[in-house]
């Protein structure tokens, strides 16, 4: 039985950096990750990470624009440390070998990203996040970090009120431990996973944010669901908005700018929910082309694209068998991130003792109602280190948890009797796949209350189906079969709580859009959701929204 | 779209012999061979073992070999590999111990060699207060070799790994080269010290099949000839359990300024050294009989051998 004071899941950028910051501050820290860290989703982030570093820019400026980018949702003393902790986190990150893309002058270059008013994300190429989870892997090596590679969090230990540790599942061997520690630090990722199609991640499955849900921590924001512009046709292979952000174009079927219309100062820079909204719009209007709209970026010139898109160019030719320097290739939004979460406070704290949380799967109230490209890598670092430095801190305080035979026991009987369990009518995978359509169809882009209430009615049949399947795996080693049914409850969990705070929240904010309320309501609704488990489904609260220095105004671009 | 998948099952708890189970599959046009995979997990036979994760062509988690060629299952379209017969073959990559089904050991093909070459940067000393100030050219090679996604396709196409399971490969080298050429990096030669030890750089055969089988165009094979050169330069000829390496350097350097040819009885002889070429012996002797092998020192002068003498004269006045 693994025993380490402080334990993080995850092992993409956030739970990587939170491994970090406690080690630096002396904790003895272990990583479990469903995937080698350097296979985590937040590799493939491409466009970069904002901070005020060039001359003229300012903390300020980046708070502005992360507030007003998030339809005035955000916690604006959470964006303000975000925007004053940005410069270190990526010149730290430059320090432990990023190699971050310079200027003519030798300093940090910056590029233009969709809703920033200036130039503002440092970047490496076209492959920021993959570089940064390389140079935080190897800090991990560097750090000796112990990391158990490929096991599955099913659960997590509890004593009283307080969390000790977790209980996993080995994928190569099908054997089930107890990792106790005294501080638990979840950075599994958000819930794209739960829409189909998703451009996330396969692990992006809620993993970690029904454990805390149903660990009695409050998720916040929940129905705020980021949808990116350019989700490619096929499987929606997301390409990245740097290439609006240095000028692509986004068309309809007659070829025209349709975001001039919407977003007439800024175009295709404008923040993702507006451009993914009018892309739908589009679309559902009958102005597409055969169901899509195009990415042109023909324009920036082949060359200019072959040197600073390559990677992305290359993927669109060979999934999408289209050049992007001769031809536009046809996209449509698709599900990206979730903005909503476990609701943590400045230090990663959830609420439950001992628990802590960070990246994806987190809410620090940063993004409000729309997260900006360039903020997400960075909430998770500067986050990350945060809430690695508070379990560190909690670690020494907190005493060893009892009991813990009891709930592996319990943990291992659930497998067990999932195992044994006839394999049933039906495949996991098929309730999955028609459950995302669900979601995007009834909670994607656009929401109102009865499509919202089908929502509700389709996930109470998906959970009655859910609860009478097996597996038809029966081994121990790799299977995968196994995985996916304890995936899918996660995802089953937290589509009822994004349908509920959709339900609840009666206007229309960033993300959120409802036909039945399409305009925002500063008076009722300049509060976050949050949403508390209860066994016959959860209760949705509110909190108001800290306001420090930026009041609401129109939100126009 | 009908194709068939034929894949590779083998499962170690089961027992038996690995075989080939195929699944027929309807898909969509613009389908990819994952797609497929995950079709049959979720569909078909739920104990089907395979690794995925990004989606999206950046992780290199579905590395397989499809169709006898390395590829990454989840930006390989279907109908761009299937046969005639519609047929698409997937198996594990080559050089490597298969776990169950689809998914191997990439600690020992891999992550295992990557965790040898000190995979970190160490700076030449403090961090400045704010970012290194430093041109944006010298960083272009480490951004190049950092798009590397660890697929492992340039050390299963490795000619050397099948027959030595213990050379570092060139995806671990070209970690390696990240750090060698990283400006903000202090150690770069006791890093090609290092990485001249037996095992290391120098056991690479240069023949180009990691060039050809990365997906990201890195080179490996280049970056490895980068290495050699930046150690040769450094005047790191080899590692110290290596001595031979640097003898050859040396003998074949001496040989071609002699005469204007390589003398390879030479080089053989001066490269192992006189005790440790009789143990070459019987294969001198076959080499010998059949004219390969020409006495060494007895060399005739190829013409115009002094102009070539007077050229590398040159180049080592340029290069001391």
């Amino acid at each position: 039985m693994p025993k380490h004071e402080v334990l993080i899941v995850g092992g993409g950028i956030a739970g990587m950096r939170a491994a970090l910051a406690a080690r630096e501050r002396g904790a003895d820290v272990a990583l479990v990750c469903k995937v080698h860290p350097l296979r985590a989703g937040s590799g493939s982030s491409q466009g970069g990470m904002n901070a005020a570093v060039s001359d003229g820019d300012s903390m300020e400026l980046h708070a502005l624009d992360t507030v007003k980018g998030g339809d005035y949702l955000g916690d604006q003393d959470a964006v303000e440390l975000l925007a004053a902790e940005a410069p270190q986190a990526v010149i730290e990150l430059d320090h432990w070998g990023v190699p971050f893309n310079r200027d003519a002058t030798g300093r940090l270059a910056v590029r233009a990203l969709c809703g920033a008013g200036r130039p503002r994300a440092c970047y490496v190429d076209e492959l920021t996040g993959h570089a940064v989870l390389q140079v935080l892997y190897e800090q991990l090596l560097k750090a000796g970090i112990p990391t158990y590679e490929e096991w599955t969090v099913t659960g997590l230990l509890l004593e009283g009120e307080a969390c000790g540790g977790v209980v996993a599942l080995e994928l190569a061997s099908g054997r089930i431990e107890a990792f106790t520690a005294n501080a638990v630090v979840l950075a599994t990722g958000g819930c794209a996973r739960v829409y189909e199609p998703s451009g996330a991640a396969y692990g992006v499955t809620a993993d970690g944010v029904s454990l805390a849900y149903r660990a009695g921590a409050p998720l916040m924001d929940m129905e705020m669901v980021q949808f990116h512009p350019l989700g490619l046709k096929g499987r929606g292979i997301i390409l990245t908005d740097a290439l609006l952000g240095e000028g692509g174009y986004l068309l309809n079927g007659t070829g025209e700018r349709f975001m001039l219309k919407v977003a007439p100062t800024v175009g295709e820079r404008a923040p993702r929910d507006i451009m993914a909204r009018a892309a739908e719009e589009e679309i559902l209007a009958g102005r597409g082309a055969d169901g899509w709209v195009s990415l042109d970026v023909r324009h920036l010139g082949g060359e200019s694209l072959q040197r600073r898109f390559a990677v992305t160019s290359q993927l669109v030719k060979t999934v999408g068998g289209r050049d992007l320097g001769k031809e536009p290739a046809p996209v449509r939004p698709v599900a990206h991130r979730s903005i909503g979460g476990i609701r943590v406070d400045r230090d990663g704290a959830t609420g439950v003792m001992g628990l802590y949380a960070a990246g994806g799967c987190a809410a620090t109230g940063v993004h409000g109602a729309n997260g900006l490209g360039g903020n997400w890598l960075l909430e998770a670092l500067v986050f990350g280190r945060r809430a690695g430095v508070a379990a560190a801190g909690q670690a020494r305080a907190a005493r060893a948890p009892r009991g813990i035979e009891s709930q592996v026991e319990e943990g291992r009987r659930r497998i067990s009797e999932i195992v044994a369990r006839p394999s049933g009518p039906e495949p996991a995978g098929r309730i999955r796949s028609e459950l995302g359509g669900l979601m995007r169809q009834q909670v994607g882009l656009f929401r109102d209350a009865s499509g919202l209430e089908a929502a509700a009615s389709g996930l109470r049949q998906f959970r009655h189906r859910y609860e009478r399947i097996g597996i038809t795996s029966k081994g121990k080693r790799y299977n995968y079969d196994l995985v996916a049914l304890l995936e899918l409850g996660s995802v089953l969990t937290v589509s009822e709580v994004i349908v509920a705070a959709a339900q609840a929240r009666r206007e229309s904010r960033g993300a959120h859009y409802r036909q039945d309320h399409p305009e925002r309501d500063d008076t009722r609704w300049l509060t976050h959701t949050l949403a508390l488990f209860r066994p016959d489904g959860p209760r949705i609260e509110s909190r108001p929204v800290v306001i420090t220095k930026w009041h609401p105004q129109g939100r126009r671009y | 779209m009908e194709a068939t998948f034929k894949v590779y099952r083998y499962d170690a708890e089961v027992g038996g012999k690995p075989a080939f189970q195929p699944y027929r599959l309807t898909l969509p046009e613009e389908a990819t061979v994952l797609d497929g995979l995950f079709k049959i997990r979720e569909e078909v036979d739920g104990s089907l073992a395979f690794r995925a994760s990004c989606n999206r062509g950046f992780c290199g988690e579905c590395t397989l070999r499809i169709n006898r060629g390395g590829r990454l299952a989840c930006i390989t379209r279907v109908a761009s590999v299937m046969t005639k017969e519609g047929e698409v073959t997937v198996e594990p990559v080559r050089n490597v111990f298969v776990l169950k089904d689809l998914v191997f050991d990439v600690e020992a093909l891999l992550w295992g060699k990557i965790k040898s070459v000190e995979p970190w940067l160490r700076p030449a000393g403090p961090a400045p207060a704010r970012e290194y100030l430093l041109p944006d050219e010298q960083l272009q090679p480490v951004r190049n070799a950092m798009k590397c996604y660890y697929c492992g396709l340039c050390d299963e196409g490795c000619s050397v790994i099948p027959f030595d399971k213990t050379f570092v490969g060139p995806a671990a080298l070209t970690k390696a080269y990240r750090f060698v050429f990283d400006p903000r990096d202090g150690a770069r030669a006791e890093r090609l010290r290092a990485l001249g030890e037996p095992k290391g750089m120098w056991d690479c055969v240069h023949c180009f099949e990691a060039d050809e089988h990365c997906p990201r165009g890195i080179e490996p094979t280049h970056r490895i000839m980068d290495l050699r050169d930046t150690a040769v330069g450094m005047g790191i000829k080899s590692g110290t359990k290596n001595p031979q390496v640097a003898r050859h350097y040396d003998s074949f350097a001496a040989s071609v300024k002699a005469s204007g040819w390589l003398d390879e009885g030479r080089l053989a002889l001066e490269t192992w050294g006189f005790r440790r070429i009789f143990s070459l012996l019987p294969i001198a002797w076959r080499a010998f009989r059949r004219g390969k092998l020409p006495l060494p020192y007895r060399h005739p002068k190829r013409p115009g051998a002094d102009r070539i003498a007077r050229i590398l004269e040159k180049v080592e006045r340029r290069n001391p």
